[in-house]
């Protein structure tokens, strides 16, 4: 199996601070396509006809969202682009924006376009804060050449906080708020920045819609399952001989990607969807990635022989809890509670009644948490006993004296 | 758009970059003249990790501490770091020209391990190289 | 205006547009506890204890601030609600000083409300506490913010009510706490005698002076050989 680059075709190619560069590689024409030949509705109607659903991790169909947007009423409506890459072990937006800035910004006017919004912003993560002038660099090269006269982009910058890579926290952070989760419905489409209907897409979601246009529905639903269409940019790390940036048709196996691209040896488990992700043991390497299955925003860290789960596990709830927002109980008590019991097994003190209260604290948080961290943040734990049970039995059992 | 509320995490970071930490009467200026409480303005600025509401060096040594640099030896490039500077994390060296931090992270796991000094990343770390670094920020 | 008909509970009834979960079940008379919560004050969704099943939602949704929707079947006392209900109590509990026995709040206390009648005991697991020292500088208020559950209700009183803006929520995660200015004690500069709040604290975190300031009444308990 090798790469398909669909997201990452100009990466590596084009010039990122030319836009020359990106015009020569058909640069723009989608929108100069989206608003001779098509009708904002029809833009929307491609975008689900191709079956694009969001890189962001929660994979919801991206024609909906914008065809729920474009039909709130609003007197202004926004376009956001996240670029706050935070989920540990991901680097993908990093390096699509490092290598093609100019398709973004393509993509968000012609979302601009679809939804009838004349203002987008480009919301990225203060850890990239080097890539700031790039991107302000490509939007005001865009300007220049007269692709922006109908919609404006304008860059924020997060200031260090994983949780606002979550819809609502991000949108209060752009208010210039503590970037807390809210409460849904309403839903962004709806209600969203400063109350007005609003679409908030990954970069990666984004970096399709050019081509799609051009292209046609058809020649991307082409690739991919029935469920999950197009490919994936992934970001391996870890235990691999070649960690780095690998785009991939959606449904390939995790283990052509992580044994065959990223050459890893000895493997006893892959995170995958980073801190919120599923733990997938070695015996499972051939599950097909897609939406259905396994995928996130496709963090994949790969763990070989050498590691302890516990360990792992233990850490990764730490991280949780440190970027948990604090406004809701499940999530903020839930995140502390499972790092205290966690910890009790890493220093060999856990006990088996203390696995049924993970068990009862995962279902709690998993069903009653406000945002999708509380909700995912048990995957994990959940993960790890059912495929490892034994090294926590183990680790029980050295610990009551065995 | 002037002095409006939603302008009060952009001012926190401008004045984070221009004076390395948000002083007590920098945020009771700015809430006078945004027309929001203290409170407001000072859960804003313990909200993020790359905002300080206490003095700081002016050069911020940030580690990253999560699973994809600790599967690559991030321990041993936090005590380096440490034994060059001579301070444990969450401290200011006494000349004012480091602080130390460890963060979650940084998105460079392809490069692990890595830090961060102010907005410049660093990966691929090993002893050698974060001498180097280091000097080159004295 | 249409009506809504829903379901709760297997009983089919109607509300109106714009009702949430919680103003149906309670219209018909279908208790479901609360914490964060308060009729006079704009939901925030923060607590979870008012969770309910939603028949084709993914997970439980918070009745307080979720509005009904045309043909929603509800149901508020489900075994997966209740069991959910208990484990956001003893979270709380895990975090919570063992004060009651002393506390000035009793049994008006809403936690030890809520827990009781779900039955939740002694938590199976602690959480290291956030200690904080007693607030007791301001003549208006005394803040013990130990037994503080973060359900922002004096903070949302404050705003909404007083139309003051004396608490804020600053730091975050589990560090998160109900701050006066920079994180001070509360004192009469930044407090006057409007008294909103304190009713709204379901715990004993906020109080009137006078009794702590006070001897206890009584003689200590000494016990001899």
């Amino acid at each position: 199996m090798s790469e398909k680059r669909i997201v990452l075709r100009n990466c590596g190619i084009i010039d990122p601070e030319r836009i020359t560069t990106y015009l020569d590689r058909n640069g723009f024409k989608a929108l100069e396509k989206a608003f001779s030949e098509l009708t904002c509705e029809q833009v929307i109607e491609e975008i689900k006809a191709s079956g694009l659903r969001g890189r962001g991790g929660a994979g919801f169909p991206c024609g909906l969202k914008w065809d729920l947007s474009r039909n709130a009423q609003g007197d202004e409506k926004y376009v956001i682009c996240n670029a706050d890459e935070g989920e540990v072990g991901t680097f993908k937006d990093r390096y699509i924006l490092e290598g093609d800035p100019f398709t973004l910004v393509e993509a968000m006017a012609i979302a601009g376009y679809a939804i009838g919004a004349k203002r987008g912003y480009i919301y990225l993560r203060t850890e990239y804060h080097y890539l700031l002038g790039l991107l302000k660099n490509a939007i005001n090269q865009a300007k220049e050449k007269g692709f922006l006269e109908h919609f404006d982009i304008d860059t924020r910058e997060g200031a260090g906080a994983y949780i606002c890579g979550e819809e609502s926290a991000l949108m209060d952070s752009i208010e210039g708020k503590r970037g807390e989760v809210r409460y849904r419905p309403p839903f962004p489409p709806s209600r969203g920045l400063w109350g007005k209907p609003t679409i908030i897409n990954n970069v990666e979601t984004l970096m399709n819609i050019p081509q799609i246009i051009v292209n046609g529905a058809h020649w991307f639903s082409k690739l991919g399952t029935e469920q999950s269409k197009g490919t994936k940019v992934f970001s391996v790390s870890g235990d691999v001989k070649s960690p780095g940036v690998y785009e991939l048709v959606l449904g390939s196996q995790l283990k052509e990607l992580v044994e065959d691209l990223a050459l890893a040896k000895n493997v006893k488990m892959v995170q995958v969807g980073g801190a919120t992700g599923r733990i997938i043991p070695h015996e499972m390497m051939d599950t097909p990635l897609t939406f259905e299955t396994i995928l996130g925003a496709g963090a994949i860290t790969v763990f070989d022989e050498s590691r302890d789960v516990i360990d792992i596990v233990c850490r990764t709830m730490e991280f949780l809890a440190e970027e948990c927002c604090g406004k809701c109980i499940p999530g903020r008590q839930g995140t502390e509670a499972m790092v205290e019991i966690l910890k009790r097994f890493s220093r060999g003190e856990g006990r088996q009644k203390d696995i049924r209260v993970l068990e009862e604290l995962s279902s709690a948080m998993m069903l009653s948490s406000l945002c999708g961290l509380g909700q995912a943040a048990p995957n994990p734990v959940i993960d790890s006993l059912q495929h490892f049970r034994s090294d926590y039995d183990n680790r029980i059992r050295e610990s009551e004296g065995g | 758009m002037g002095k409006s509320k939603e302008n009060l995490l952009i001012l926190l970071q401008e004045a984070q970059n221009k004076s390395g930490y948000l002083s007590q009467e920098l945020m009771v200026e700015l809430a006078k003249s945004l027309n929001v409480s203290l409170s407001d303005v000072y859960g804003v600025a313990t909200f993020y990790s790359f905002l300080s509401a206490k003095p700081q060096a002016r050069n911020v040594i940030r580690i990253c501490k999560s699973v994809p640099c600790y599967l690559k030896n991030s321990q041993m490039i936090i005590e380096t770091v440490g034994n060059k500077i001579g301070i444990k994390p969450g401290e200011t060296t006494p000349d004012d020209k480091f602080s130390f931090q460890l963060t979650n992270c940084i998105g460079a796991c392809d490069k692990a391990p890595a830090m961060m000094i102010n907005h410049e990343v660093y990966g691929d770390l090993n002893p050698n190289k974060i001498a180097k670094i280091l000097k080159s920020y004295l | 205006m249409d009506k809504i008909i829903v379901t709760i509970n297997g009983t089919k009834v109607s509300g109106s547009e714009g009702m949430t979960i919680l103003d149906a079940a309670r219209e018909n008379g279908i208790d479901i506890p609360t914490l964060c919560y308060r009729l006079e004050l704009s939901p925030i969704g923060a607590c979870r204890i008012c969770v309910v099943e939603v028949e084709s939602s993914r997970t439980l949704v918070g009745s307080c601030h979720t509005p009904i929707t045309q043909g929603m079947v509800i149901h508020t006392h489900s075994p997966k609600v209740i069991e959910t209900r208990k484990a956001i109590v003893e979270l709380l509990l895990a975090s919570h000083p063992d004060s009651c026995l002393v506390c000035d709040k009793a049994n008006l206390c809403e936690l030890r409300m809520i827990a009781a009648d779900l039955e939740v005991g002694l938590p199976r697991f602690r959480l290291q506490k956030n200690y904080y020292p007693i607030e007791d500088v301001s003549p208006y208020i005394v803040r013990d913010l130990s037994k503080c559950v973060l359900c922002r209700r004096c903070v949302r009183a404050c705003s909404e009510i007083a139309e003051q803006n004396v608490f804020g929520i600053a730091y975050r995660g589990f560090d998160s706490k109900v701050v006066v200015d920079f994180d001070q004690p509360i004192d009469q500069n930044v407090c006057q005698d409007c008294n909103v709040c304190i009713p709204f604290c379901p715990t004993g975190a906020l109080s009137k002076p006078g009794r702590i300031g006070k001897e206890k009444e009584g003689k200590p308990l000494i016990i001899t050989g």
